[in-house]
């Protein structure tokens, strides 16, 4: 009886969370393929990582994925899935016009993985110290407002709560850029990437 | 009249220098991996410890090779075909796309100030001039795997100097790899190749990645009938060139031990019988019945102390992996006999005089350093026609003793550093420029040639590279046959910048 009240309170506060949040949705165009689009820091707000850690995976001679995005704060962990060495590392975290220090995480054995916790928001491109060829990139957000657009660059970030936001548009061949957005119910926000 | 020819000689040992043992890479393989050229090299074509184990496993990946391949190959049959073998053809595979790679060479080289002061006053033959620009190879190559580890490699250039298709066949053979389990051996012991290849030498001259070619691996033996110590020898094989055989070999280039035997044409006269009256009349290769010898072992010592990096592929150094600190240890000894065909008074003489050509080798590697060399003693037995021309006289022994010893540093991975020495002693050639017959000789009066050679290449892209080398030679001197000074001292050093590319 007790769990079923907690049910209908859990779905009742549920509705009443989603009646204030909105949307921002839009198309990142200029570019082919995938992009990121996340609302960067809002003053005042933290947010705590998720405890799961996503899982970048060395394989075939690839990052898989290609791109990642994860919350500030956020522990990833990477894995060497092939039978030959690998090594990542990234020389720099983009931080808006701000270069932040890269990190050598050195090299492992096929099926080991090593974790590293991302604290600075910003992109990184990783690479492989061994095969010069592999590229991924990782985005940290220091928001949980992300999302990873279609290839047409059409995308729709859900559960944002009202307010005034400054959303980012990354892709890894081209300048970033960033729009105020207002979002009441429903936002707005189309970008032209350049390279 | 002579110095002309000396002076041809001269810029047609440096063309060939130049050009002749220059890289090769296999751009095909990046294609089919979809990786870069310096997965497998270092400054190309020089091979990091994965492009050795790479090679060794028969040009794949060493584990796991179906995972890495961007473009998967060819069935050629079921791989359940195996099954019903002999009922059916054992299966194989091709690779999935062409494995072509073709590469170009073009040069600029730079003579000594003083490179014509051999030539005598008031000649009018041409001079060699200050600077020279010179097209190199254009090559095709062509290597991979067609399953079940049978390997292949095939490379001709086909042009050289600019010349339309005189380059000729490099290497071309089959290899069956780790043929050892068809026997129980232990794995990776005992391959097969056939065809005509560059003898497994512990520094490749057909892959160097230096402008010019190590002295030593060019050295003939060609004395004359003259002086106090005549030789009867004329011995064109030099370890350069290519043989053709079957070598039988184990172990890996990377760790442990490695070793090859090889059962190859004899053909030390330069020249073959035409062949018009056997069949096929395709081409004779050998000029006598006895097959030349050639074995090489060598041991390398991986040096980390962890025993898991030790035996990795590579090492697993801090920031990410890397060539082993090691030490590598080698032998060789090649046996052949050198045929002579003269007149006698009682018809054609016929000496087949034995010559072997042995040495050892070293090479260690710290983090960035290569330093390795070779050394290497020729023999050659020297039969002389006795006074009443029915037969031969053992004299005395035509030998030569050299090596080289480089340094490579790697300072950046687009940035190699290079420090050489060269060095060759032939009694051959001392001989030749003592003569009394008129042949004048580059000297000093001795039979050591020399030179360093420091160089630097530069990686453009992993496929294009900058190099520049310069030959510094001691002074020399022409002399008469009566050892009379016939030239100005002079200096034969020489610039050379090249520019690379293959795709």
């Amino acid at each position: 009886m007790n769990r079923s009240i907690l049910s209908v309170l859990t779905a009742v506060m549920a509705i009443a969370v989603a009646a204030h949040a909105g949307s921002i949705s839009g198309k990142v165009s200029g570019v082919a393929g995938e992009s990121v689009v996340y609302v960067d820091t809002i003053a005042g707000k933290t947010f705590s990582a998720p405890a799961e850690h996503p899982v970048i995976d060395q394989r075939g001679l690839l990052f898989q994925p290609h791109i990642t995005v994860v919350l500030r704060g956020t522990t990833v962990e990477f894995r060497n899935s092939d039978n030959v060495a690998h090594n990542v590392f990234w020389p720099s975290i983009q931080q808006g016009a701000k270069k932040l220090p890269g990190k050598n995480l050195g090299t492992w054995p096929q099926g080991e993985k090593r974790p590293f916790k991302f604290d600075q928001a910003g992109a990184a491109a990783l690479l492989c110290n061994v095969h010069p060829e592999m590229a991924g990139y990782i985005v940290v957000s220091p928001t949980p407002y992300y999302v990873t657009t279609d290839n047409s660059g059409n995308y729709k970030i859900d559960g944002v709560p009202d307010g005034q936001y400054n959303v980012v548009a990354w892709h890894e061949g081209a300048k970033t850029q960033s729009k105020a957005v207002a979002v009441a119910g429903d936002g707005k926000a189309d970008f032209t990437l350049t390279k | 009249m002579r110095f002309t020819h000396w002076a041809l000689g001269f810029c047609l040992v440096g063309v060939v220098l130049a050009a002749g043992p220059y890289s090769q890479a296999i751009p095909a393989f990046s294609r089919q991996y979809g990786t870069s050229c310096s997965t497998c090299h270092v400054d190309f074509p020089k091979l990091n410890d994965f492009g050795k184990a790479f090679k060794d496993a028969g040009f794949k990946f060493p584990k796991d090779d179906e995972t890495f391949m961007k473009i998967p190959p060819v069935l050629l049959g079921a791989p359940a075909q195996k099954d019903i073998w002999p009922h059916s053809i054992w299966p194989g595979t091709l690779p999935g796309m062409p494995m072509i790679g073709l590469r170009f060479n073009t040069f600029f080289q730079v003579y000594g100030r003083n490179r014509n002061n051999f030539r005598p006053a008031n000649s009018t033959d041409p001079t060699i001039p200050r600077t020279d620009f010179q097209p190199g190879l254009f090559s095709i190559f062509t290597a991979g795997n067609f399953g079940s580890g049978i390997a292949f490699w095939v490379d001709d250039d086909f042009s050289v100097g600019g010349a339309n298709s005189n380059g000729g066949l490099g290497d071309g053979y089959l290899k069956f790899h780790n043929i050892g389990r068809l026997f129980k051996l232990p794995n990776d012991s005992l391959n097969l190749r056939i065809g005509q290849f560059e003898i497994d030498l512990p520094f490749s001259p057909a892959r160097s990645w230096n402008l010019s070619g190590w002295d030593i691996y060019d050295e003939a033996n060609f004395g004359a009938l003259n002086g106090a110590n005549p030789q009867n020898v004329n011995n064109s094989f030099a370890f350069s060139s290519p043989g053709q055989g079957v070598e039988i070999s184990g172990g890996h280039m990377y760790k442990g031990y490695h070793y090859s035997l090889a059962v190859l044409n004899q053909n030390t006269s330069g020249t073959t019988a035409p062949g018009d009256n056997v069949s096929p009349t395709v081409g004779i290769f050998s000029d006598s019945n006895f097959k030349d010898l050639y074995g090489r072992f060598q041991y390398r010592f991986n040096l980390e102390k962890d025993a898991a990096s030790r035996n990795e592929i590579q090492a697993a150094g801090p920031t990410g992996p890397r060539d082993h600190t090691y030490l590598q240890l080698g032998t060789f000894y090649f046996y052949g006999r050198s045929v002579q065909r003269t007149n006698g008074e009682s018809g054609v003489l016929v000496a087949r005089e034995p010559f072997y050509r042995t040495g050892g080798d070293f090479s260690f590697n710290y983090h960035n350093l290569n330093l390795f060399g070779l050394y290497m003693y020729g023999h050659d037995k020297n039969l002389l026609p006795n006074a009443d021309g029915t037969g031969f006289v053992s004299g005395v022994p035509a030998h030569f003793n050299g090596g080289f010893l480089e340094a490579d540093y790697l300072a950046l991975p687009w940035l190699m550093a290079i420090m050489r020495y060269d060095r060759v002693q032939s009694t051959a050639d001392f001989i030749n420029g003592q003569s009394g017959n008129s042949t004048n000789f580059f000297s000093p009066a001795g039979s050591t040639r020399d030179r360093i050679t420091p160089g630097v290449q530069f990686l453009i892209h992993a496929n294009i590279k900058a190099s520049f080398e310069y030959q510094i030679r001691p002074q020399q001197r022409v002399f008469d046959g009566d050892g009379n000074p016939a030239s100005s001292p002079f200096r034969t050093n020489q610039g050379v910048a090249g520019l690379e590319w293959v795709y």
